[in-house]
């Protein structure tokens, strides 16, 4: 493994880091290998906002091999949002590049005292002023360091205004808006005042095996571009799904209280392929090209005055990033709102300003619901009158929430704060302060407990178990299909699909991408030197899972933690997942027993930590 | 006497099936496509099997077992081993778990797929209605 490097903000010093190779055995790298190095500085008292909160950027063994659906880099620290573990991995070219320039990481601590940007070559580190840079757009940032550094291959991660504004739900976007989406870490990024990390580099990834690995990245390669879901992913994106959740009834409307949304066929991924689609787009060597590129048509009502003072949002004819799964339903169905082009728009709004389409739709969603439901009114929201399916208005609103100005100073605190502000936190569809994706339990009984026990809140990355749900119960992995409104018979499945995903999240690998297990196997050996088998796979997950969870009770996190909001435990009456609810609490006692857990505390048990090799954990958890 | 699936009766019997079942021809009023099932041989199937059905509009206007491939251009060509179809047919695989898991590939187009997966859910009903006698 290449070094990290450390860079610390306040005092500009920086410094390779060199990761203990039994630590680089263990964990891999990407998430589970932060959590380890995080372990220690991740504290109840650490204040996210504060110098002292460590940011660390890092890839996995296979990042930049040109191995199936594998350039992506993770990003973790502690989350303003939650108070909890955070992490965002994200695709695009930056993490290839990053270790083209000879590093695995970026460990980021410390303070700038104004706007700075990092520069990492293979020869050369620099601190540059980014005051100029303040204020622009995660698209605009792009062109400008690379026109500034003279490296028009250059790759950008950085931060919008929403991150410099501290915005909980910030992300962190690079390339063609690929984004570090989740956790707010975006905030953190603007706390320290740096603003973007751009690298380029012409080095060679280290492979133990690079023959064999070649052989085996080119046969996987070839096998996933042929998979049935990589060619649905490839002609659809993301939003493939769309028609089929809809029919189970998996997929949100109405801010998750409407079974059925008569529109809604009208934005699918499929509709979007016969209508807008004008390309698509893929992340480093990925076979799959989920990404979507959309030409808005003629006739598509302008944007309003607020849009115009902001960026450039591009002309209509313009090829743009089309929305992808979360973006379509958080913008479209979710809000009762059936119009493509808006909801483009309004990806592209949130992109541009560096929030997380999922949060910032949400949180949105909560204020239309709040609305309609009489607990907060014109005079709350400045005169706005929110009406489902008002696009103007979701246009207006994430303005202000960007901006911070008027009510979105208080939906730039999340849902569970805005729920909170007006008496209404139980209204709030979230869990631990991080916003509920756009797969309802209902409809895939997995997500409930995947929601509930999810280290950095709601969240469909840690797991995605819809896809179990639907049958993509792969034997190799020891995975069972069940029914899909089933209850706590599947809880140990979902806690093996969770390891899956933990192994699948240090790599740091796409999980759209459908790859055998055994195939994993063989690239993870051929590149790290390793003798693994499955089970050692998912074994190396289950330590990075509790790992996790240990890092949350030291933090504060308890089985109290563990739940869903109350819109996910009342049933639809019509739809697809009409009259089911998830028995959470039998599932949870199931998932407890099958994870080793402790049910009182809701702490990883002495002997369970023990067993993964935890023994420094089990000693601060249990006092050895 | 119920029709044996592999067998030209069984197929006989699904165009029957099809174009009298009324749930059928509810869900998949809009289907417009022609099907390939391509059949790998495994367990008492010793050749590839070729089975051809023409579905418009919720009925079946012609069934056909084909002796080569190029016979037909298909909206739609499914392909799996026998073995794994057989599990289909008996309820033991769940027809999306077969494509998820790479036991049942897809040829067409997925926009049209995804957009009637209910459509195919229930033809595969109809399969298993027609009979419980499969070779084994």
């Amino acid at each position: 493994m290449q070094p990290i490097l450390k860079v610390n903000l306040t005092t500009r010093e920086t410094s390779p880091f060199t990761v203990p190779a039994e630590w680089e055995r263990d964990y891999l790298g990407g998430a589970s290998l932060a959590a380890r190095l995080l372990y220690t500085s991740l504290t109840r008292d650490l204040d996210p906002f504060s110098p002292q909160s460590p940011l660390l950027f890092l890839t996995g063994p296979l990042t930049g091999s040109a191995g199936p659906a594998v350039g992506r880099f993770v990003v973790c620290g502690k989350s303003p949002a939650t108070g909890l573990w955070a992490e965002s991995n994200c695709g695009g070219f930056w993490g290839p590049e990053l270790r083209f320039c000879g590093y695995d990481g970026v460990w980021i601590t410390g303070r700038a005292e104004g706007p700075v940007y990092l520069s990492i070559t293979e020869n050369r580190l620099e601190v540059r002023d980014a005051a100029h840079l303040w204020g622009l757009d995660t698209y605009e940032i792009q062109s400008k360091i690379k026109d500034e550094l003279g490296q028009p291959r250059a790759h950008v991660m950085g931060i919008g205004p929403a991150g410099e504004n501290g915005v909980l739900f910030a992300n962190i976007l690079c390339d063609h808006g690929r984004a570090a989406g989740r956790t707010g870490l975006g905030a953190v990024m603007g706390f320290k005042n740096l603003k973007a990390v751009a690298v380029q580099g012409r080095g060679k990834i280290p492979l133990f095996e690079s023959e064999k690995y070649n052989m085996l990245r080119s046969a996987a390669n070839h096998a996933l571009k042929t998979d049935n879901l990589s060619r649905v992913l490839h002609e659809l994106g993301t939003a493939s799904g769309t028609d089929y959740f809809e029919y189970l009834g998996s997929m949100p409307k109405k801010y998750y209280h409407a079974g059925v949304f008569e529109n809604a066929g009208k934005v699918s991924g499929a509709t979007m392929a016969e209508t807008i689609l004008a390309g698509t787009s893929a992340c480093h060597a990925c076979v799959i090209a989920c990404g979507r590129v959309v030409r808005l048509p003629e006739g598509t009502p302008e944007t309003s005055e607020v849009s115009k003072d902001f960026g450039s949002l591009g002309s209509l004819g313009e090829r743009r990033k089309g929305p992808e799964y979360e973006t379509l339903v958080g913008f479209g169905p979710n809000l009762l709102n059936d119009d493509l082009a808006a909801i483009t728009r309004l990806g592209e709004l949130c992109d541009r300003y560096g929030m997380d389409v999922i949060s910032a739709s949400n949180t949105i969603g909560l204020a239309f619901h709040l609305f309609e439901q009489g607990i907060i009114s014109d005079k709350d929201t400045g005169g706005l009158a929110l009406r489902w399916g008002d696009t103007g208005t979701v246009e207006q609103l994430i303005h202000l929430t960007a901006r911070r100005e008027g009510i979105g100073a208080c939906l730039a605190e999340g849902s569970r704060c805005f729920g909170a502000r007006f008496g209404a936190e139980d209204e709030a569809v979230q869990v631990n302060g991080l916003e509920v994706p756009y797969h309802d339990p209902r409809g895939v009984s997995g997500m409930a407990l995947v929601y509930a026990t999810s280290p950095r809140g709601a969240c469909h990355n840690q797991s995605d178990y819809f896809f179990v749900d639907m049958g993509q119960a792969d034997a190799e992995l020891g995975l069972e299909f069940y029914e899909r409104q089933g209850g706590a018979e599947k809880a140990a499945n979902v806690a093996r699909h969770q390891d899956w995903r933990t192994l699948c999240n240090s790599l740091v690998m796409c999980m759209l991408a459908n790859v055998p297990a055994e195939t994993v196997v063989g690239l993870i050996n051929s590149a790290c030197g390793l003798d693994w088998s499955v089970s050692d796979m998912l074994r190396a997950g289950e330590r990075g899972w509790n790992l996790k969870r240990a890092i949350n009770n030291r933090m504060g996190l308890t089985r109290a933690n563990d739940k869903l909001p109350k819109a996910l435990l009342e049933p639809y009456a019509e739809g697809g997942a009409a009259g089911y609810v998830p028995p959470l609490e039998e599932m949870l006692a199931a998932y407890y027993s099958a994870r080793g857990w402790d049910p009182v505390t809701g702490r990883p048990s002495k002997e369970k930590l023990l067993d993964l090799g935890l023994d420094d954990v089990a000693n601060d958890l249990w006092k050895l | 006497m119920t029709a044996i699936f592999p067998t030209p009766e069984w197929l006989e019997k699904l165009g029957e099936k099809l174009n009298a079942d009324e749930q059928y021809a509810r869900i998949a009023k809009n289907w417009e496509g022609d099907m390939l099932v391509v059949i790998e041989p495994g367990g008492p199937l010793k050749e590839q099997l070729l089975y051809y059905l023409d579905l418009w509009h919720g009925k079946c206007r012609k069934t056909v077992i084909l002796k080569d491939l190029s016979e037909v251009k298909p909206a739609f060509v499914l392909k799996a081993t026998y073995d794994n179809i057989a599990r289909i047919m008996k309820g033991e695989l769940d027809p999306m778990q077969a494509m998820l898991t790479r036991k049942l590939q897809v040829q067409g187009s997925m926009a049209y797929m995804m957009r009637n997966v209910p459509t195919v859910l229930d033809f595969v009903r109809c399969c298993r209605d027609v009979t419980t006698n499969i070779l084994s």
